[in-house]
């Protein structure tokens, strides 16, 4: 067990109870504020993941723009520490059920996987790549390189997505029409 | 000048390897995306004319949103003709179907302003906004129609759905339109969350997120990885499902539908069905061989579709929800077509009264374009008359009705012969077309739909489909038995505008010309349907 996995570990953790803290806590402050933490340690595996650009936009929009958005409207809404009644109802019963079985199903999904990446040969294991390669993945020249040319057409659709969603931000929140 | 090449050379090896491999595009590549470029552009003038506009009259915008409208959909009429291939690396597609979705989804944008124009203008609440979204929502339906990867693919479904969103919401006086807008954005935002849940599970599967890659891939894929690639396909399926509303996802359509401005309605029923169908087909022609499951899967969605779909529109009084439960019906007849473009690799698979039967020992290359064409056909048939039709209801509401339970009763029709001949005469024909009487584009549109499922050898699904429309026959002709039967009340009538009374004829028109003349357009969409890349 090297260092890496051990990392991975204490990150994955980590990750796994800030973002039940995120559903579980009464306190919406507390609520975002394990937000944040998750989205760090996020980017830690992220950074264990070799792509330390994504990684590092991880924490500058997610744990730092959105985040503080997010605080802001908290701190507007005139919020009581009243915990939210957790009564059993049929809707939460199959929610509860649907929620358990596709957990269910991807934790076996990904133990079979271990299973088979264990068994393949070394020959059709094509997602090894070379130290070199693995190095420059992450990093922001790569990405950039792609965007503007393989991922050209969605990457300028994406602009466009993000002008339509301003504009029907700016009309929701207009005065009365 | 001698020195430039060796200058340009000595740059070239100083710069990284991966440089060289940057992609040339031509700019034939770009073509099929000029449609969506026009309508941006004049999505973005409109934006603009807010912020810079001096006049107080607001007219020139909704005839700038439909001339914008008329020359994108002469672009796409242009590009049917142009080679079929795959464009910008694999991300885009350039064939006869998507330019004729982007005709679809321009027209129902040219429509859904002219109607805009005359019911805003009476509402006083005509924005540069509004029609600036009804274009990038008309802009992400002509590249979804282009996409053939995931990522593009989702990207432009977002534009098309962030977008109307928006425009459900728009009309923010009526507390029915934002709870429509907020139904679609979160009940969509969970659709898309799914959709691309399952995009990561069949990259993680497979390795590719392009769809004709995926083809190759997928086989070996399921017989490596099944419980990925499982999981991967079916909520892919499910997020499309939403978009299309097939029946286990479409309880959001008639609040929604209901809840929107009826322009809008009219551009969610004609426009977005077709390019949610361009996303579902598209998908589904690089999957779908891959595994039997597929073909029972489309024909068990198309029959509880049709059946549940007409059965709760008539139930409804409110014409515009049994006009939105009649839309599910229709993407129920729809997905016969879809489920017939596989039949021919999986025929003799007995599963009761949904098999495949083999009638006339089809093959995959005479099935797939007569299912195309049929699936074609039936989208511009349907967006023609949907448009019409919440066209007539866009022009007898009452702005004192807004907000009140009964605005679209089938009261509020009673009468309309003698009071608006023409609308009635119009809306009389919109039923009849939606319930496939022949002469009108309706009838034509099941006939080679149904036409298609027959030679697949889909017999018990179609005879459910032709019985289905039976029992839709109802509710349309109740509407009529209201307009020419019923004694008109003694209220007055909404005010008219001339936009709204020409696209309540042209409708009337296409619908009855097309229902009787459609050789030449029948003739283009089996061009395109042929040249579909599989």
């Amino acid at each position: 067990m090297n260092v890496e996995i051990i990392l991975f570990f204490v990150f994955s953790v980590c990750t796994l109870v800030g973002a039940s803290l995120v559903v579980f806590a009464n306190n919406p402050l507390t609520s975002a504020m394990s937000l944040v933490a998750t989205f760090f340690f996020l980017a830690a595996i992220y950074v264990l993941l070799y792509a330390h650009a994504i990684a590092a936009l991880q924490v500058m929009v997610y744990a730092g723009a959105v985040m503080v958005l997010f605080l802001l409207v908290i701190m507007l809404l005139p919020l009581q520490n009243t915990p939210l009644p957790l009564r059993p109802s049929p809707a939460r019963w199959v929610g509860a059920l649907s929620t358990a079985s596709v957990l269910g199903a991807l934790i076996y999904a990904s133990l079979q996987w271990q299973k088979s990446l264990e068994t393949l040969t070394p020959t059709t294991q094509t997602t090894t790549m070379s130290q070199e390669t693995l190095m420059r993945f992450g990093n922001l020249e790569e990405i950039g390189l792609s965007i503007y040319t393989k991922w050209l057409f969605p990457f300028e659709a994406l602009s466009l997505l993000l002008l339509a969603a301003i504009l029907g931000a700016v009309v929701i929140a207009k005065a009365r029409i | 000048m001698s020195a430039s090449p060796s200058l340009a050379s000595s740059m070239l090896s100083t710069m990284p390897a991966s440089t060289a491999s940057l992609p040339s595009f031509s700019l034939l590549e770009f073509q099929p995306l000029l449609p969506a470029a026009i309508l941006a552009v004049t999505a973005m003038l409109l934006m603009l004319s807010e912020a810079f506009s001096v006049s107080k009259s607001r007219s020139y915008q909704a005839i700038l949103a439909a001339v914008a409208s008329v020359v994108a959909g002469f672009l796409a009429f242009q590009n049917t003709q142009l080679p079929v291939g795959l464009i910008l690396d694999g991300r885009g597609v350039m064939d006869g179907f998507s330019s004729w979705i982007t005709l679809i989804a321009c027209f129902a944008a040219g429509m859904s302003s002219l109607l805009a124009f005359g019911f805003f203008r009476q509402r006083n609440a005509e924005r540069g906004e509004f029609y600036g979204l009804l274009l990038f929502s008309a802009a992400g339906m002509s590249l979804l129609a282009v996409s053939n990867e995931f990522i593009t693919l989702f990207v432009n479904l977002e534009l098309m759905s962030l977008a109307t969103y928006a425009l459900a919401a728009f009309w923010r006086r009526s507390s029915r339109s934002v709870e429509a807008g907020f139904k679609y954005f979160i009940l969509g935002a969970f659709a898309s969350a799914i959709l691309i849940y399952g995009v990561a599970l069949l990259y993680g599967a497979t390795g590719t997120t392009q769809l004709d890659m995926l083809h190759h891939q997928l086989p070996k894929a399921l017989e490596d990885t099944p419980w990925l690639t499982w999981p991967g396909l079916i909520l892919v399926l499910a997020g499309l499902s939403f978009k299309i509303a097939a029946v286990p996802l479409h309880m959001w359509t008639p609040d929604v539908y209901e809840g929107a401005p009826t322009p809008v309605t009219a551009l969610m029923s004609a426009g977005i069905k077709a390019a949610a169908f361009v996303a579902l087909v598209r998908v589904v022609l690089h999957v779908g061989d891959s595994s039997v499951v597929f073909l029972h899967l489309l024909s068990f969605l198309a029959a509880i579709t049709m059946v549940v779909g007409n059965l709760l529109a008539i139930a409804q009084r409110n014409v515009k929800r049994m006009l939105a439960y009649s839309s599910i019906a229709h993407a129920g007849y729809i997905l016969i077509g879809v489920a017939a473009l596989f039949t021919a690799n999986h025929l003799g698979n007995d599963v009761g009264v949904l098999s495949a039967t083999n009638v006339a020992n089809p093959t995959a290359e005479t099935l797939r374009p007569m299912a195309l064409q049929g699936i074609l056909f039936y989208l511009l048939s349907y967006a023609i008359t949907v448009v019409g039709a919440f066209g007539v209801l866009a022009a007898i509401e009452k702005r004192e009705d807004d907000g009140a339970a009964d605005a679209w009763d089938l009261n509020k029709l009673s009468g309309l012969a003698t009071r608006r001949p023409g609308w009635a005469l119009a809306m009389a024909l919109f039923m009849f077309s939606m319930g496939g009487i022949p002469s009108t584009i309706g009838f034509l549109g099941k006939l080679y739909l149904f036409k298609a499922g027959i030679s697949a050898g889909l017999i018990g699904l179609s005879v459910l489909g032709v019985l289905a429309s039976a029992a839709g026959m109802y509710y349309y002709l109740r509407v009529i038995v209201y307009m020419y039967m019923k004694p008109s009340p003694e209220t007055e009538m909404g005010a008219r505008h001339w936009s709204t009374e020409f696209v309540l004829a042209a409708s009337a028109v296409a619908v009855v010309l097309l229902g009787l003349l459609p050789g030449p357009l029948l003739d283009w969409l089996r061009q395109a349907a042929l040249f579909a890349p599989n």
